[in-house]
């Protein structure tokens, strides 16, 4: 039971991180194909790459649903406040990036067609938070470089407090 | 490979959201001084949360779920501490004065917790505890989380 649980939500990842536009490096992490990958500066900007991909299309999503007034009336400061986050942590991570010499990806043209108003957008931007969380648990262990490392652990607080107050909303459990 | 302090990192990036968290960062120098540090601020939220609980039998529920989920964590530091030929967890003192019981008080340990175990990421220097106490941050940020929403819920109820 709980091993088919978990393997839900690594398909569940996968199929996010690879909307995200994610590299197949990473992928092979969050799938559990690659166990490991060799702790080293290449490994470092794999998993900066995969996580500013997720922090790109959150930022699209939050972005499509503020412009098109999708989130529930008294939710907008909820959705403007985590977009701000999502801004913050895909500029730290290009810092961090351009700092070290690479160039960091550019974000793709994400689309959502099936985009609803209300609880269902909620959903959806809960759906996105929950895979960035669970990425970047997969990831961090990874990571090599201190100041990656820090950094990573405090956008991993931001995205559970964006995916605890969306379940709040939605009347999931949240302890 | 360039490579450059976490401080310096971040005053090269000092207008972003993160900086100003991530450079008053306390420096751990070992795993150990991060394993004891949690397990303080542990003990320290559960006095909170139980006199808070003494005072609001609603918070029961909330108390029995934080002080379980503490129970799985501090097992998994112990095998932590075991595995890494650490000494053991110091038995958990006596409180200095009794436990406030305000949500305030309670959110600036809650969030202390928090912040102690990103902070205490890179001393680890052991993938798989920089996992596991990944994880543990993960349900610590989430009941961080549960007593902000709780703070915004009495405000509201205030009026």
């Amino acid at each position: 039971m709980r091993a088919e649980a978990s393997r839900g939500r690594r398909r569940f990842v996968l199929e996010i991180a690879k909307a995200a536009g994610v590299a197949p490096v990473a992928l092979g992490v969050l799938d559990g194909s690659a166990a490991a990958l060799p702790r080293g500066e290449a490994t470092d900007m794999a998993i900066l790459s995969a996580a500013l991909m997720i922090e790109h299309h959150a930022i699209a999503l939050y972005a499509h649903g503020l412009e098109r007034g999708l989130f529930p009336r008294g939710l907008r400061a909820y959705a403007v406040e985590f977009r701000g986050d999502h801004l913050g942590h895909r500029d730290t991570q290009i810092a961090i990036m351009e700092e070290r010499g690479d160039r960091a990806p550019a974000a793709l043209s994400y689309d959502f067609p099936g985009a609803r108003p209300g609880d269902a957008f909620v959903q959806q931007a809960l759906e996105i938070e929950v895979a960035a969380q669970l990425a970047y648990t997969g990831l961090i262990s990874q990571i090599r470089t201190d100041d990656y490392l820090l950094s990573a652990g405090f956008i991993l607080v931001d995205e559970v407090r964006h995916m605890t107050v969306w379940r709040r909303v939605l009347g999931l459990r949240i302890y | 490979m360039i490579r450059i302090g976490r401080r310096a990192l971040l005053r090269a990036t000092g207008l972003l959201a993160l900086a100003p968290r991530a450079a008053q960062a306390r420096d751990y120098t070992s795993a150990g001084e991060v394993l004891d540090t949690i397990d303080r601020l542990a003990g320290d939220v559960e006095a909170a949360l139980s006199a808070i609980a003494d005072a609001v039998p609603g918070a029961q529920p909330f108390a029995v779920s934080v002080r379980a989920d503490h129970v799985r964590e501090r097992a998994d530091r112990d095998a932590i501490r075991a595995r890494l030929r650490l000494p053991e967890a110091p038995p958990p003192g006596a409180p200095a004065a009794p436990a406030s019981s305000s949500l305030d008080a309670l959110r600036s340990t809650q969030q202390e917790l928090v912040h102690a175990h990103a902070e205490g990421l890179p001393a680890l220097d052991d993938a798989a505890a920089v996992h596991a106490l990944a994880r543990h941050m993960v349900e610590a940020a989430r009941r961080l989380t549960v007593i902000d929403l709780w703070i915004e819920l009495e405000a509201e109820r205030a009026g």
